[in-house]
């Protein structure tokens, strides 16, 4: 049964690392690079790999979340500096992953764009409001397996394999080396949204995990994102395979699914649409509940869902907060694709304040014990974040260099 | 608590729970009390958005404001334990922490389905 139910949770984390960051910056990476940046996915999932393996152990050993170590270790001034950036990048993700519920929806029924943004923002209330945690995981992950259709697709689009291996070896092949350079970083950020361990250490207290789920811990870290990762490899050489000849780029998510129609037809269109709507629709709510769980550990409030609605009353505001925000942000006609550009961009300029207190309270051993980062976690902890600050450093200077990826 | 701990970075900015298991708030600050010569003692742990004003400069003030202000001091002798959080020996009620939750509490009830 415990086998079961492990398998079950990395089915659903499968179909929960993608998001539509991940959605636009493979696709575009391919249309644009074709295979070659294959390998900058591979490090971004490493990445996020060892970041949530370090989260999930902290929270499982101190019952501390992201934004309580934050507080701990940056102190009340540059934590809060720290929150604000992290909760703006937070709301212009969150605004992205509803716009893309919106589009979705609108491909799928056809009604009015404004309608269904109003909807999807009801539609999300009323899920995150009325279903259980676990089901919210197993709705939203397994309705995201359908994006493994763009696994096949990749394999029927019959790309040149030898190219596609060519691509995980690193190598720079282009007259253009800042734009390469911009969707490195761009496809680095994709994979390591921050919001996505934001989420993932709070749940892991929710669940008041202890050591004896640390094995739990490792398997959905290693497993879950590195089989999410595959679906990262299909979408860029969908992408690349696609779109990279014919000179078009992907703005709209309708074309990225699109890639899934060209080798398979309607089903396949059919599959794409509604694994990104159940991709997209997941990540909206994750980033809802970590807009929300970042600001009550950061000042200390009773924080969680399954204390219930009643049990954290300005928890529970600040998520309504949110999402009325959100809906009214895409409802001013924002771009939903351009905004995750942006909100990728950002959110590798901001992924530093909060990696570093997660590698610092992951080395004290006053409660960490002998849980605490073994040689093995800092190395790869320390790697990273030479990654990650560089990564935070280029972000936005590449974004204007290359006109958000446009030249 | 007898042995010696680093107050700025074992004390200060955990996690408050009280004696139900409710978190309800952070150590903002504490209050040391000793005279020129005397060894410091903490007195009191400090939580509260007007204690923010004095730690973060005009975001402070601008937080402080938002938070609506307020301060409350609770005494040393209410410490139950400190591990990866401050344990507290009464509920958060008694000792004034938590009202922000308490006071928004019966708006949130309203709103049907919302003790699932």
């Amino acid at each position: 049964v415990k086998i079961f139910q492990v398998a079950l949770g990395i089915l659903a984390a499968i179909g929960g690392f993608v998001d539509i960051g991940d959605l636009v910056f493979n696709v575009s990476a391919g249309a644009t690079f074709g295979y070659q940046l294959l390998w900058v996915v591979v490090i971004g999932v490493v990445g996020i790999t060892v970041y949530s393996e370090m989260c999930g152990r902290v929270a499982a050993i101190s019952g501390k979340a992201v934004f309580d170590a934050v507080r701990e270790r940056l102190g009340f001034k540059v934590g809060l500096t720290t929150l604000i950036a992290a909760q703006v990048v937070n709301l212009m993700t969150l605004t992205a992953e509803v716009g893309g519920v919106a589009i979705c929806l609108q491909l799928l029924s056809g009604l009015p764009y404004r309608w269904l943004i109003v909807l999807a923002g009801i539609a999300i209330a009323v899920v995150v409001w009325v279903t259980s945690f676990d089901w919210i995981e197993r709705i939203f992950g397994y309705g995201g397996l359908c994006l493994l259709v763009f696994a096949v697709a990749a394999v029927k689009l019959h790309p040149v394999w030898g190219a596609v291996g060519h691509g995980f070896v690193p190598h720079i092949q282009t007259e253009s080396p800042l734009l390469y350079a911009y969707f490195a970083v761009g496809l680095l950020g994709a994979a390591m949204t921050p919001y996505e361990v934001y989420f993932y250490s709070s749940g892991a207290v929710e669940e008041q995990w202890g050591p004896k789920d640390l094995g739990l811990n490792k398997a959905n870290a290693m497993i879950g994102y590195g089989l999410g990762g595959f679906l990262s490899f299909a979408l860029m050489i969908v992408g690349g395979s696609l779109f990279l000849d014919k000179g078009i780029e992907p703005e709209f998510l309708g074309s990225i699914a699109v890639g899934a129609e060209v080798p398979l037809g309607q089903i396949g269109l059919l599959l794409a649409i509604v694994g990104i709507l159940f991709a997209v629709g997941g990540a909206a709510i994750d980033t809802l509940f970590s807009g929300a769980y970042n600001l009550a550990q950061f000042f200390g409030w009773e924080w969680g869902r399954y204390r219930a609605q009643t049990g954290a009353p300005r928890f529970t505001l600040t998520w309504i907060v949110l999402l009325v925000l959100a809906v009214g942000a895409v409802m001013t006609g924002v771009d939903p694709v351009q905004l995750t550009e942006y909100a990728v961009i950002f959110s590798a300029v901001a992924l530093p304040l909060t990696y570093i207190p997660i590698l610092l309270v992951a080395n004290d051993r006053s409660y960490m014990r002998e849980y605490a980062n073994g040689r093995l976690a800092n190395t790869l902890g320390l790697i990273y974040l030479a990654v990650i600050v560089v990564i935070s450093l280029t972000a936005v200077p590449l974004l204007i260099l290359t006109n958000v990826g446009q030249n | 608590l007898s042995e010696t701990i680093d107050l700025g970075l074992r004390i200060v900015d955990r996690q408050l729970i009280d004696s139900e298991d409710r978190r309800c708030g952070k150590v903002d600050d504490l209050a040391l009390e000793g005279g020129p010569g005397e060894a410091l003692e903490v007195v009191a742990i400090l939580s509260g958005p007007d204690v923010w004003r004095a730690r973060a400069g005009l975001v402070g003030r601008v937080a402080a404001w938002l938070g609506g202000g307020g301060r409350v001091r609770v005494p040393w002798d209410e410490v139950a334990g400190v591990d990866a959080h401050v344990k507290l020996r009464k509920r958060a009620q008694e000792l004034g922490l938590g009202r922000g939750d308490d006071r928004l509490r019966p708006f949130i009830e309203k709103i049907p389905d919302a003790d699932r």
